[in-house]
């Protein structure tokens, strides 16, 4: 017996879903036109276009040129988006995935893409480690990482990829890989250093008709396998390498899709009123304690310093009323809103609201009082309490949140500073262990269970090779148990009451001091263009930049107004 | 002969001194190009990838045998691998920007030169009067003015607000380069901002060197004498005073030219303009090293090459030193 996952009638029942796009309109809908988009800040354009390649190729390679197996929908996980599979099945015991593909796909050189293409790509991944084939992790004995045991092709559209643990989960990495040509890149001698200029692929927009380190511009492949789509003709990537001039050029209309950071959103839409943005909520940001040592490893000093924050400032003023407040403190955000369980997790908002005076009541009762008479609380022994919360320089809003956070916790009586080294300077001093206290992003997954696992797992938190998610070292064996039985499920109900455990454990220790959303920089014009996704109309993650597999769903709904 | 063997042997340990410190420099900053390309993705970025990237760049050996390779290249014109634009070789980055920073920055420092020469011989010249007293400490404030305000008020009002001239690039990006009327019409307008921008700002100093040396001259006996002669202001002016004020000066440009290669980052970023120095800010922040140490390499010849020219040319004015020594 298998558990089957089969999504009917794919690619019309999600457009249905999605109003912008009803059938109805169809008929409608302008073929043509041109679409300028910034994926990348960059001083020139490189011509690069192999799609695993993490410092160019990726930018304009994937998702427009190459497409990838399956793609998960995170706005709505019960619609995720097949591309190149059109099903899958995990296997009963979790050791398998099998992917069942698409039939008349066409490789833009008129080959046949098949079961063989994507039993290649696995493959690759073997032979060349060092090529980072994304979501291809074969299982390496010495260091117990990656998961895949072997790759069988069962039939000319389907393929069965088998794994040495059983993982539930193992579909989501696999799916998000882009399978190559089989007999294109069987000639390649050194992937990882193949520059692939003319890409041969089976994505809506195909054909480079003109690249200057100035603009690329890519056209449509005619032969694509979805008829009538893409509606537009052509992409054009223009260069621009900083901020100012790509939000200079957006503002005036000359760009239609962009994701820069905007501190000042008023004097970017007051420009025209076709010039439109939304910031969803993105990955959580807390502050990570170094909980080896006084007085972290307090859980009621960990309180009182959650209290004492004023994240409505943080929200407002700090990060410019462009981040999003965290409801609970559980280390995740809004972005994975559709797992709470608020009715558990109500007990513990009262950590998340700005309350010096009970911050301070709490730090009394623990001892921590002022005791060698300078102004400062110190630990109940009587050591002083004197730290530093780093963030890097340059990093405006955290270094704006850093500063704040430091005086709310000295309006309580903690002598906290900030502090502000260079970038790398930063990224070096982080796995020796030797801190105090950082401000840190959390990775944004398909589902929770890896965020969390980055967080917490163990292995992670060894210096001097502390992992950035688990600087605050924080050993929660009870936590990895409901993780590692996340992974031995499908079952979406079971997956959330495993995750509501892990919520409530995060929220009883405060290993992290949760603050706010990150936003995802997403700004579009409707001067030439429609179809976007809208606040109103979330059918899929909106971002441009590589790493939203979802923009190959958003790509095809666009067209000329 | 000998003086110039010793110049030569100079030049040739300052050159190796300079290698040295262009290969070592840029891996003595913290962090390496894999974490840096890490760190910017702010958690976009698996670990899992970020492996798999120190991988792909492999920096072989030991340092030692890093430096003993990165020798080799030099001298076999090797630039090594971008990681900025992996695996995409420095050369192709690196000399189109040189180009575009050589017609910006070089015609910048030749507008200065030129300006801020004749500024200079006339408000000597006329020494206390109107043109002086107004122009001399008017440039000495532009001189002051700090770049990045220049180029963003200039960006601001002629780019954005009144639109006479484009938001930034050295040409419209529809535009093939090549010796047509339409590309170089289109390069030329583009580049009318970026420039005002550095003349801006550089004309004072050339104008007040100038000016100094012009009226120390004037009091010399020799202008005297062509002035008792009756020789008419104009030649007194230029073929006496300004021909020999000069001298200094053209010393000080050979070894401003030396440094055009550094770039002018502030104009180059504000302007978009695909210049040698934003190349080289990006290529430091993302700790490029084998970009890095390439553009110190350039404008370390440069340099050096300035230097030659300017001895040569002493040599070649100065018998004194043609016979010292031998």
């Amino acid at each position: 017996m298998k558990k089957t996952v089969l999504v009917s009638c794919l690619l019309a029942g999600l457009a249905t879903s999605s109003a912008v796009v009803a059938q109805s309109e169809k008929a409608q809908i302008k073929q043509g036109g041109d679409l300028t988009l910034i994926t990348k800040l960059v001083d020139a354009h490189v011509r690069n276009f192999n799609p695993y390649n993490d410092a160019v190729g990726q930018y304009y390679a994937r998702d427009f040129m190459y497409e990838t197996l399956w793609i998960p929908n995170i706005m709505h996980p019960d619609k995720p988006i097949p591309v190149l599979a059109t099903s899958y099945d995990v296997a009963k015991d979790l050791k398998s995935v099998t992917f069942n593909l698409r039939e008349g796909v066409k490789w833009s050189d008129g080959e046949e893409f098949t079961a063989d293409d994507v039993v290649f790509t696995v493959e690759l991944a073997k032979k060349f480690p060092a090529y980072n084939v994304q979501g291809v992790l074969w299982y390496d004995e010495t260091s117990g990482e990656g998961n895949i045991a072997s790759v069988e092709k069962l039939g000319k559209y389907q393929v069965r990829i088998n794994l040495q643990k059983p993982n539930g989960l193992a579909y989501l990495g696999l799916g998000a890989m882009y399978p190559l040509p089989e007999h294109i890149w069987k000639d390649v001698k050194d992937p990882k250093n193949f520059r692939n200029e003319n890409p041969v692929a089976t994505g809506p927009f195909i054909n480079v008709k003109r690249f200057t380190p100035s603009i690329i511009k890519v056209c449509r492949n005619e032969n694509y396998w979805q008829q009538g789509k893409p509606y537009l003709d052509c992409l054009k990537f223009p260069q621009y390498s900083g901020n100012e001039q790509a939000l200079a050029a957006a503002a005036k209309g000359r760009v239609d899709w962009l994701g820069v950071g905007l501190s000042d959103t008023k004097s970017y839409s007051k420009k025209s009123k076709d010039n439109k943005f939304w910031l969803s909520p993105g990955g959580n940001t807390n502050l990570q304690l170094n909980t080896t040592k006084a007085p972290f490893n307090n859980l009621e000093f960990r309180k009182a310093m959650s209290m004492a924050i004023n994240r409505t400032d943080l929200v407002e003023f700090a990060t410019f009323g462009l981040t999003t407040a965290t409801k609970y403190p559980i280390g995740t955000g809004e972005f994975y809103k559709s797992w709470y369980n608020e009715e558990n997790l109500a007990k513990y908002k009262y950590l998340m609201e700005y309350n010096p005076k009970a911050a301070m009541k709490i730090l009394d009762d623990a001892g921590i009082k002022d005791i060698d008479g300078d102004g400062w609380r110190d630990n109940a022994d009587g050591t002083p309490i004197n730290f530093k919360i780093s963030v890097p320089s340059g990093w405006t809003d955290w270094v704006n949140s850093v500063m704040q956070i430091s005086e709310n916790l000295q309006d309580i009586g903690i002598n906290a500073r900030a502090h502000t080294p260079d970038e790398n300077a930063w990224f070096d001093a982080v796995p020796t262990g030797d801190f105090d206290a950082y401000i840190m992003w959390t990775h944004s997954n398909v589902v929770p269970w890896g965020t969390y696992n980055d967080m917490f797992n163990p292995k992670d938190m060894n210096p001097p090779k502390l992992s950035f998610q688990a600087m605050h070292q924080m050993r929660l064996p009870e936590l990895m148990v409901e993780l590692d039985k996340f992974t031995q499920t499908i079952d979406l109900d079971e997956q959330k009451a495993l995750i509501g455990k892990v919520h409530e454990i995060v929220a009883e220790n405060l290993p992290v001091i949760s603050l706010f959303a990150n936003p995802e920089w997403y700004e579009y014009s409707t001067r030439n263009i429609t179809g976007w996704v809208t606040e109103e109309n979330p059918y899929v993650r909106p971002m441009v930049h590589g790493g939203t597999p979802e923009r190959w769903f958003h790509v095809l709904q666009l067209h000329q107004k | 002969m000998k003086f110039l063997l010793t110049r030569l042997g100079f030049y040739l340990s300052a050159f190796w001194v300079a290698i040295t410190l262009n290969f070592f420099l840029p891996r003595w900053m913290p962090g390496d190009p894999a974490t840096h390309l890490f760190v910017s993705l702010k958690g976009k970025m698996s670990p899992e990838a970020l492996e798999a990237i120190k991988k792909a760049y492999g920096f072989d050996g030991s340092l030692w045998d890093q430096y003993l390779a990165y020798l080799g290249k030099i001298f076999s014109g090797d630039f090594g691998i971008s990681t900025t634009n992996f695996p995409a070789p420095v050369s192709e980055t690196l000399f189109y920007a040189a180009g575009w920073t050589l017609f910006l920055v070089g015609i910048s420092i030749a507008i200065c030169f030129v300006l801020g020469m004749m500024l200079g011989v006339k408000s000597a010249w006329r020494q206390g009067r109107f043109f002086d007293t107004f122009f001399t400490p008017f440039n000495v404030m532009l001189y002051a003015f700090t770049q990045p305000v220049v180029c963003l008020l200039l960006f601001y009002g002629f780019c954005i607000e009144l639109e006479w001239f484009p938001l930034g690039r050295a040409h419209d990006p529809a535009l093939d380069p090549g010796f047509t009327f339409e590309f170089i019409g289109n390069v030329a307008y583009h580049a009318v901002i970026p420039l005002l921008s550095l003349v801006v700002i550089g004309v004072g100093s050339w104008h007040l060197g100038m000016r100094n040396t012009m009226i120390n001259l004037l009091n010399q006996d020799f202008i005297t004498m062509a002035r008792a002669k009756g020789l008419s202001q104009r030649r007194v002016m230029y073929r006496y005073a300004a021909r020999n004020a000069i001298l200094p000066q053209i010393t000080s440009l050979a070894l401003t030219f030396g440094y055009v290669l550094g770039g002018s980052f502030i104009a180059e970023y504000v302007f978009n303009y695909p210049g040698l120095g934003k190349f080289t800010l990006a290529a430091i922040q993302s700790r490029d090293y084998a970009f890095i140490q390439s553009q110190l390499l350039l404008v370390t010849v440069c340099v050096l090459v300035a230097n030659i020219i300017s001895d040569l040319l002493n040599l070649w004015l100065d018998p004194r030193l043609r016979y010292a020594g031998a």
